[in-house]
Formats: structure tokens, sequence, C-alpha cells
């Protein structure tokens, strides 16, 4: 499993379609709810999953308990690295970074930013690889 | 040879950048511009950080300034000079806000800059500042000029010869000098 992180309109998405050969785009910005991956890991052996911090905010109202929410998330991560182990395929996950600014006034954003570093950290203990995408350029920060 | 530089607010990204802009002069010779997109005009607060800038760069610059007309910026400096360009960010939202320019039309001038640059044998060393690692705008105009400041930042970093952050005062190299990461 590889993370590619990075900021708003930072590239990660080119990074990630000049690195994979024609992946599976599992995403929350063509409105794929993310516990539907399977299906779509069903035609192909590389998927990319995209809009975390969408499927994060889709279930901010469901589980008000944050790290309830957490673990929820995680169980995710678990459960693509044991398709990667039976099919033999590769999650790509891909990112927003959103920890770096002011810290939000409404509270309802300020769990989103809050469960969403910690779905990176989470995310990035589970990666072989890990990368940094800045303007267009990616630089690898597992060692 | 060009040069990207970019990093949060007081990061040190223009000192890092003059350093720069003057070791390349020493090595190539010919005249050393500045290019200011800020202008003072009546605001006290703008007026005071473009001296405080002013007085930090030091003697031996040629400054220009242009609000957001590159192309007839770049017709100012002479072929084999180095240019520094302080910054992409202010650049942007005065092309959005304060000229008759689409985007479109936007990016083409960077493009040309560039490539014009490279013609004239002109050292560019472009500074900007990097303010999408945040929470993503909700307003749509704040969206607009995200995007529009993210294709211009992912263009000179894909066409520049070195690309740096600085954290700190610290550059970090993201290409050249050492080589991309990836």
């Amino acid at each position: 499993m590889q993370l590619f992180l990075g900021g708003t309109c930072a590239g990660k998405r080119g990074v990630v379609r000049q690195r994979f050969d024609s992946p599976c785009w599992h995403s929350a910005y063509h409105d794929c709810r993310l516990e539907t991956w399977r299906m779509a890991a069903a035609s192909s052996q590389c998927l990319v999953l995209e809009g975390w911090e969408r499927w994060i905010a889709a279930r901010l109202t469901a589980e008000l308990d944050d790290d309830r929410l957490r673990d929820i998330m995680a169980i995710e991560l678990d459960a693509l690295r044991a398709w990667e182990a039976e099919q033999g395929g590769e999650a790509v996950l891909i990112l927003l970074e959103m920890g770096r600014g002011i810290v939000p006034f409404a509270p309802e954003a300020r769990r989103l930013r809050d469960l969403n570093g910690w779905l990176a950290q989470d995310a990035a203990s589970r990666c072989e690889r890990v990368w940094y995408v800045r303007n267009g350029l990616c630089r690898s920060l597992s060692y | 040879m060009i040069a990207f530089v970019s990093g949060g607010a007081r990061s040190g990204k223009s000192t890092h950048a003059e350093a720069l802009a003057r070791r390349w002069q020493t090595e190539r010779g010919g005249a050393r511009y500045y290019l200011a997109t800020a202008r003072g005009g009546d605001d006290a607060e703008m007026q005071a950080r473009i001296e405080r800038h002013r007085r930090s760069r030091g003697e031996g610059w040629i400054t220009l300034e242009e609000p957001f007309d590159l192309l007839a910026a770049l017709d100012r400096v002479a072929p084999g000079s180095t240019l520094l360009l302080d910054c992409l960010t202010l650049w942007a939202s005065q092309l959005l806000y304060a000229s008759p320019l689409s985007e479109a039309q936007g990016i083409a001038m960077v493009e040309r800059m560039l490539s014009e640059a490279r013609r004239r044998d002109v050292a560019l060393v472009i500074v900007s500042n990097d303010v999408n690692e945040g929470m993503p705008p909700e307003d749509a105009e704040v969206w607009r000029y995200l995007a529009f400041l993210q294709r211009v930042h992912r263009l000179v970093a894909h066409e520049a010869d070195e690309v740096v952050q600085v954290v700190a005062g610290l550059p970090q190299v993201w290409k050249g000098r050492g080589g991309e990461g990836a």
C-alpha cells in the first residue's frame, strides 16, 4: 500500500497517474462511497482511493466519538491491506494535507481536520511507501 | 537558469532567493534586477513591508515595479542579467482582480515569461507563498484563487531547474542540486 499526501491542488492525482498503469479510481469526488471499494477492486489489481476527507465528513454526524470514528476508518485501511495480501493487488491512497493552516472556527471543521490528520498517521503506519506531493513534485517521506 | 523558491510567511524565502540571485549574478556577470509585484500605494502597512524588504536586500539591485504584466517587466531587463521576481501570490491576486486578463491569459503569460527568460539568457529566481496546506477554502472565490495559484506553482516547478522550499530559513531542495526525492 502506498500513500500520497499533499495540500489542495498540489498535483497529487497527476503524480499518481504518472506512476501507476491504468488503475481503478475509487473517488469520493465522483460520489463513490468508501465501503464499495471491494466492487471496484474486482476489476483491477491497482486501486486508487481518493477523497478521504469526504468519507470522514460523511461519518461525522453518525459517529460523535472521535476515537471510535478513527477506529472505523482504520478498519478500512486494514481491510485494504488484507485485500492486497489475498489478491496480490495494490492500494494507492491519496490524502489531503489540511492541518497546516489556522484552526477552524467551526467545531465540525475542527473534528474533520483532526480526524484527517489521524487518518494520515494511521495510513502512513500501514503503508510501505509514503510520498509528499508539493507543486507537482513528489518526495519520499518514509525511510 | 530558473529557480522557484517558496515557503510560508516569514520562512526566510526572500532572503534565500536574494542570496541565490546574488550568487548567480556573481557567477554569470550582468546586472541584478528586483521585480516587485507589490506597489506601495496609500497603504502604510504595505509601504512599511516594502521598505523592510528593500533594506534587507541591500545595494546593487535595479528595482522594477509591475503588478501583473510580467512580459513588459522582462522587456526592461538586459539580456544576460539575473532577475528576482517577488512574489507570485500577489501577482496572482492582481491578475485575477486588478487586470483585464483571464486565468488562461495569466498562465500563458507565465509560460511565455519562462521561455523568454531562457531565450534571452536571463537567470530567473521566482518567489511565492505556500498557502494550500490548511483546510480547503469554503468560499468559491478563494477556491478560484487557490486553484489558479497552484496551477501557476505546478507550471513554474515543472519548468524550473531548481525548486526549493524554505522552512525556518533552511532550504529544502525538491528539484536540482541533489535531485528530486522520488
